[in-house]
C-alpha cells in the first residue's frame, strides 16, 4: 500500500492532472454549461492543434533542446495542403507535401543542432523566421478557403466520433503512439539520457548526434503533418497561420511537467498541460472573466509549474547505502 | 594471481599526444585476473589519459593494447564496454532523472521483443545491488544519491556488462571511512570473481591496504610496477615525483596570537548543535569527523553561505552577521570550498579572471574591470603557487585538478584574509601539489592568519593542525591537542566507538 502511494506521488503528471480536475469542477459548478457535450467539444477541439505539436515538442525538450520553428512549419504546411488541393492534387499528395516540408525543416534544425553543435534555441528561432519568410513569399495575400480544403481534412475537422471530435482523437492516438515509443523503445529512452546528463550519455556510448538529429527530424515531420490538423480546425490558412503557436506549445509541455532542463516528462503530461491551458481559457470565458486575464493566468500557471518542479526536485530524499544518515 | 597466468590486459608502450602535449609517452600496464592493481602518479602524469584510452574515449597514437589475448579494438566507449572494460570515473556519470534500473542498463536496456522490459531491468538491477550488499531501490531516480551510492550503481552497471576489467578512478576521494570500507569489500569481491580491478587513488594508505600490485606513472610513462609487499610509501612517492619529497606536512612554528574567530553555541536545526570554539592568529585548527558529521555545514555557516539559527560568530571582537558571505569577505574571512568545480571556480572563465574575482572591487576603476591588473595579480599568485599553465587567458577547466585547486587558493589568498577556512584542500590532488598546498597553509599561519582546515584525511588534519576538533552527528564530541592526537583516538570519537 505504502509503495503504491509513493509510486502514485512519483507521477510527475499528477499535479497538473489534479489542477485540470479542479478547474473543470469549479467552472462546471459556476457555469453548468461547461459540463455539457458542447463544452467538452469546445475544449477538446480547441486543444487539438497545440496537443499535437506538444507531443512532438516533448521529444526535443526531454533532450534539453527546444524547437521554436513548429509554428511556422505547421502554418506553411496547412497553406501548402490547401494550395495543392485547390490545384486538383489528391489528399495523399497533399499530405506528402506536408510531410516533405516537415522533414526538410526538421532535417535542417537537426543537422545544425546535432552536427554543427549550434544551440537549438537560436537555430530554431532562425528557422522560425526563415520558414515564415518563405511562407509569406509563397502565400502573399492569398487565403485558403473552405472549398480548397481536401475532403478528408474537412471531414475530420467537422465531425465527431460518439461525441468526441476526430481532431482530438488524432491528437490522442499520436500521444499514445509516441508515449509508448518513449517508454518502451531503446533509442527513444536515449533522448531522456541525453537530456539528463549529456556528458554521461556520450561516455556511455549513446550515439548522441544521431539521436538529436532524428528527434528534430521527427518533431519536424509531425509538425508538417499537423498542418492538416490546423487546416481541419480552422478550415482556412493564410500567411499568418500558426503564428506564435510555438510558445503555447512550449508552455503546454512545461505546465505538463516536461522539464525545460531536460531528462523528464512525458507526452501524456504535455497533452494534459495543453488541455489545462485550454480549459482555463474556456473557464475564464465561461465565468465571464475578461479575456486579457487569460494570458496572465497562463503565465502564472507556467511559473507555478516550474516552481513546483523546482520544489519537488529539491525535496527528493537521498537514500543511502549506510541506511540511517 | 599466479605467476605463469597470462594477463587479462596488456598495454605496451602506449603514446598519445594532444596538440603539443605528450600525455602518454610509453605507458605500460599489465593486469591479471583476480588482482586489485593500483595506478599511481601525480596529476598530469597521464593516468586519466590512460584510463580514457581503456574506456575507448581516446585512441592511442602508437603502442599496443591486448585484451584477453586479442588486440583491443579502440574507437568508442561502446566498443570498450562490449569488450569487457568498465571505467568508473571520479565524477560518477549517472543520469539523475532516470531510475537506478535504467541507469544500470542505459543504452542497452533489457528488452522483450523490441520493447524495453522494465520489470526485468528492475529485477536484474535489484539483484545486482543485493549482490553488492547495498540497499538501493531500482525504481527510484538517481537524483540526490550520495557519491558512494552513485559509485555502487556504476559498479552494478559494470557487473551487468560482464566486465572483466573494472577501473575505478579515485573512487574514495569523496567517501567517508565507512563508505570506503564498503567499497573495499566490493572491490575485493569483484577480484575474487576473477575481475581485474584498477584502483586509482592519491591516498597511499588505501593503496597499501587494498592493492596487490602497484604501477606508478610519471610524465606519461610507466616508471615501475611492483608487488605491494615490495614497496613502501616513501618508495612510491619517490617514483611518483622522481625526487625525494622533503615532507608531506611541513608544519612551521607559528606565533600564536589573539583570538581571531570565536564561535559560540552555534546551531542550525538538522545540521549541527551547540558548536563553540576559538581560533587564534597563527593557529591551525582541524575539523575532523566523518562525511556528513556537519563539518562542512559549520564552515559554510561561519562564512555566511548558510544561515544559522542559534549562537554567534565573532571575528576580531566584532559579531558577524549571519548569511552574508560578501560582508564576511570584507571583514577578512575566506572560504576555500569543498567542491572546487562547482563551488570554487568559474570553469569556463580564464585563469586570470578566476584568480581576481574576489578582488574585483579593488581592481576595478569606475566599475570597469582592468584586465591588465587581473593578469598582474594572477601572475604574482601563479608564481607563489608554482602554477603550471600556458597563458592566464586559458579557461580554468583546461587545468589539472591540482592546478585548479591552486587557482581557488590564489583567489582567496589574494583577499589577504585574517581567517582562512579550507574545506578538503587537497582532495584529489597529487602528493607533490599536496605538499605545496600544505607548505602554503603553514606559511600563512606563520604570517598570523587563523586557519580552519576541514579534511576527511586524518593524516592531513593531524599533520597540519595545532588543535583538532572532532565532530559526530552535528555535535562537537572531542578536542585534541596536536601532541595528544592519535588516529585511533580520533576515529574512536568520530565514530562514537567509545567516549574518551
Amino acid at each position: 500500500m505504502k509503495t503504491a502511494m509513493t509510486k502514485l506521488f512519483r507521477i510527475r503528471e499528477l499535479p497538473v492532472f489534479l489542477a485540470l480536475v479542479i478547474v473543470v469542477l469549479i467552472t462546471g459548478t459556476a457555469n453548468p454549461e461547461f459540463f455539457t457535450l458542447s463544452g467538452f467539444q469546445d475544449i477538446t477541439l480547441g486543444v487539438a492543434v497545440v496537443a499535437t505539436l506538444a507531443v512532438a515538442q516533448t521529444l526535443v525538450i526531454v533532450m534539453k533542446h527546444i524547437d521554436l520553428s513548429v509554428g511556422s512549419t505547421i502554418g506553411f504546411s496547412a497553406y501548402l495542403i490547401g494550395d495543392a488541393s485547390s490545384q486538383g492534387h489528391g489528399f495523399w499528395y497533399c499530405m506528402g507535401l506536408a510531410l516533405a516540408l516537415g522533414l526538410a525543416v526538421g532535417a535542417a534544425n537537426g543537422f545544425m543542432v546535432a552536427y554543427l553543435q549550434l544551440p537549438s534555441l537560436v537555430v530554431t528561432l532562425g528557422t522560425l523566421y526563415i520558414v515564415r519568410g518563405i511562407f509569406n513569399e509563397v502565400a502573399g495575400g492569398n487565403t485558403i478557403t473552405e472549398d480548397m480544403v481536401p475532403g478528408p481534412i474537412n471531414f475530420i475537422g467537422l465531425n465527431t466520433f460518439f461525441g468526441i471530435p476526430y481532431l482530438f482523437i488524432v491528437a490522442v492516438v499520436l500521444m499514445l503512439i509516441v508515449g509508448f515509443i518513449m517508454k518502451r523503445i531503446r533509442s527513444a529512452r536515449d533522448l531522456y539520457a541525453i537530456g539528463s546528463n549529456l556528458l554521461a550519455a556520450e561516455l556511455g556510448g549513446i550515439p548522441v548526434a544521431r539521436r538529436v538529429f532524428l528527434a528534430f527530424l521527427a518533431t519536424g515531420a509531425v509538425s508538417g503533418l499537423a498542418g492538416a490538423v490546423l487546416l481541419a480546425r480552422f478550415n482556412t490558412a493564410a500567411a499568418n497561420s500558426g503564428n506564435g503557436l510555438e510558445l503555447s506549445v512550449v508552455a503546454a509541455c512545461v505546465v505538463g511537467g516536461v522539464a525545460i532542463a531536460g531528462g523528464v516528462g512525458t507526452v501524456y503530461g504535455a497533452v494534459i498541460g495543453a488541455i489545462l491551458l485550454q480549459a482555463i481559457t474556456m473557464a475564464l470565458g465561461a465565468l465571464g472573466i475578461p479575456q486579457f486575464w487569460q494570458l496572465a493566468v497562463n503565465g502564472t500557471l507556467l511559473i507555478a509549474a516550474i516552481s513546483l518542479d523546482r520544489y519537488l526536485s529539491t525535496r527528493v530524499k537521498p537514500t543511502s547505502i549506510m541506511g540511517a544518515k | 594471481m599466479v605467476a605463469n597466468q597470462s594477463p587479462i590486459l596488456e598495454m605496451r608502450n602506449a603514446r598519445k599526444a594532444f596538440g603539443g602535449v605528450q600525455a602518454l609517452n610509453g605507458a605500460d600496464l599489465t593486469l591479471y585476473a583476480g588482482e586489485i592493481h593500483a595506478l599511481l602518479g601525480e596529476n598530469g602524469a597521464g593516468k586519466s589519459t590512460l584510463l580514457k584510452a581503456l574506456a575507448g574515449v581516446h585512441k592511442i597514437d602508437s603502442g599496443t593494447i591486448t585484451l584477453n589475448g586479442k588486440p583491443f579494438e579502440q574507437g568508442s566507449t561502446r566498443l570498450a564496454r562490449e569488450q569487457g572494460i568498465a571505467v568508473i570515473y571520479q565524477e560518477p556519470s549517472l543520469f539523475p532523472d532516470l531510475t537506478l534500473a535504467e541507469n544500470v542498463f542505459v543504452g542497452r536496456q533489457l528488452q522483450s521483443g523490441f520493447t524495453v522490459n522494465w520489470k526485468a531491468m528492475e529485477d536484474e538491477a535489484n539483484k545486482l545491488f543485493a549482490q553488492l550488499g547495498v540497499k538501493l531501490d531500482a525504481t527510484s531516480s538517481a537524483r540526490g544519491l550520495s557519491i558512494a551510492d552513485q559509485q555502487i550503481v556504476e559498479i552494478a552497471k559494470a557487473l551487468s556488462t560482464k566486465a572483466t576489467v573494472i577501473v575505478m578512478d579515485e573512487p574514495t576521494a569523496a567517501l567517508s571511512s565507512k563508505e570506503v570500507d564498503r567499497l573495499f569489500q566490493v572491490a575485493r569481491n569483484l577480484a575474487s570473481q576473477n575481475c581485474a580491478v584498477v584502483f586509482v587513488s592519491h591516498r597511499l594508505d588505501e593503496v597499501f591496504a587494498l592493492c596487490s600490485r602497484i604501477t606508478v606513472m610519471r610524465d606519461g610513462a610507466t616508471v615501475g610496477t611492483e608487488l605491494t609487499k615490495d614497496m613502501n610509501e616513501s618508495k612510491v612517492i619517490q617514483l611518483m615525483v622522481g625526487r625525494e619529497v622533503s615532507e608531506l606536512y611541513p608544519k612551521l612554528e607559528a606565533k600564536i596570537g589573539d583570538v581571531v574567530l570565536k564561535v559560540e553555541s552555534l546551531g542550525l536545526a538538522g545540521q549541527f548543535t551547540d558548536i563553540s570554539f576559538e581560533v587564534r592568529a597563527g593557529e591551525i585548527v582541524g575539523l575532523a569527523g566523518l562525511v556528513g558529521s556537519g563539518r562542512s555545514e559549520i564552515v559554510r555557516a561561519i562564512f555566511g553561505v548558510d544561515k544559522y539559527d542559534k549562537g554567534s560568530v565573532t571575528l576580531n571582537g566584532k559579531k558577524l552577521k549571519p548569511g552574508n558571505p560578501s560582508a564576511q569577505m570584507v571583514s577578512g574571512v575566506a572560504l576555500v570550498p569543498e567542491d572546487r568545480r562547482q563551488q570554487g571556480l568559474f570553469m569556463s572563465s580564464s585563469i586570470n579572471r578566476n584568480s581576481a574575482v574576489t578582488m574585483l572591487k579593488r581592481l576595478s576603476k569606475l566599475f570597469i574591470i582592468r584586465e591588465k591588473s587581473e593578469a598582474k595579480l594572477a601572475k604574482s599568485w601563479g608564481e607563489t603557487l608554482s602554477l603550471k599553465y600556458a597563458t592566464g587567458f586559458d579557461p580554468v577547466e583546461r587545468l589539472s585538478g591540482g592546478n585548479q585547486q591552486k587557482v581557488v587558493l590564489a583567489k582567496w589568498l589574494a583577499t589577504e584574509p585574517k581567517l582562512l577556512i579550507v574545506d578538503e584542500p587537497t582532495r584529489g590532488i597529487d602528493v607533490g601539489t599536496k605538499a605545496e598546498v600544505h607548505r602554503l597553509l603553514s606559511k600563512k599561519a606563520q604570517d598570523g592568519v587563523a586557519i580552519v582546515i576541514v579534511s576527511s584525511e586524518l593524516p592531513e588534519v593531524m599533520g597540519m593542525a595545532d588543535r583538532i576538533l572532532v565532530m559526530r552527528e552535528g555535535r562537537m564530541v572531542g578536542q585534541f591537542d596536536r601532541s595528544a592526537a592519535t588516529p585511533e583516538k580520533i576515529i574512536a570519537v568520530a565514530t562514537g566507538a567509545s567516549t574518551s
